[in-house]
């Protein structure tokens, strides 16, 4: 399988909004969005966990061309905390309960806007990070609190 | 490494150099440049994989993966 790449997440925004998913970019995906420079396999998506907003994510994926028995489909009707699909187009983590975030609401009241994909908020990505804290957190962190400097001062001057 | 004066803390002089170059790339080339595929053991070994909690997951990801990986708590 080739790398994620720009054409297939326009096509998460896209198909994901025609169903209306609520739903914000996180994870080291949603920084490179936001602007950080780094490398990542996989994009990661913070979804809301409701039944009517499963039920939407579920029909938007099937749209994508992810497959799924029917087992499968009702562990994401269902919301679990983590799954991760490696049965479509591309790799996508769905995250229905990140570290260190409360609510999706919380969340999506700070989000970000970059060109119609919705981010979580740098502090929002950060935050998740340092509360999972696993080796590969603690290592990047320090690089994307100075990115979190650099955008918090820039962002404004950016079209 | 020496330090670019930005914000309160000052940002190293490479990695400011990295988010300013960053910056005046249009999103499709950042993209482009961001996404790469490596085979991770075990954990790229299966199409579907769903936990309960994110414990699960975490405690999951420490059993099974290699620790180079570094996908396990500190």
């Amino acid at each position: 399988m080739a790398a994620f790449d720009f054409r297939q997440a326009k096509e998460i925004r896209d198909v994901f909004g025609k169903h209306a998913v609520s739903y914000l970019f996180i994870g080291k995906s949603g920084a490179l969005l936001l602007g950080y420079p780094d490398t990542t396999q996989d994009a990661d998506v913070f979804v809301k966990r409701t039944e009517e907003n499963c039920e939407a994510l579920l029909d938007a994926l099937l749209e994508l061309g992810f497959t799924f028995t029917d087992s499968q489909a009702a562990e994401v009707r269902r919301g679990k905390d983590f799954i991760q699909l490696q049965n479509g187009p591309f790799d996508l983590d769905l995250v229905f309960a990140p570290d260190g975030i409360e609510r999706f609401e919380d969340a999506w009241s700070r989000h970000v806007d970059v060109e119609g994909f919705p981010v979580c908020h740098i502090d929002d990505i950060i935050a998740s990070k340092q509360a999972a804290n696993r080796q590969r957190d603690r290592e990047s962190l320090p690089r994307l609190r100075a990115f979190r400097e650099y955008w918090l001062e820039t962002r404004g001057k950016r079209g | 490494m020496s330090k670019a004066r930005l914000g309160a803390e000052g940002i190293p002089a490479e990695w400011l150099a990295d988010f300013e170059a960053a910056a005046r790339r249009p999103l499709e080339l950042r993209m482009r440049y961001a996404f790469v595929r490596t085979y991770r053991p075990v954990l790229d070994d299966a199409r579907f994989r769903a936990f309960d909690t994110m414990e699960d997951y975490r405690r999951w990801c420490e059993a099974h993966l290699p620790s180079w990986l570094g996908y396990g708590r500190v």
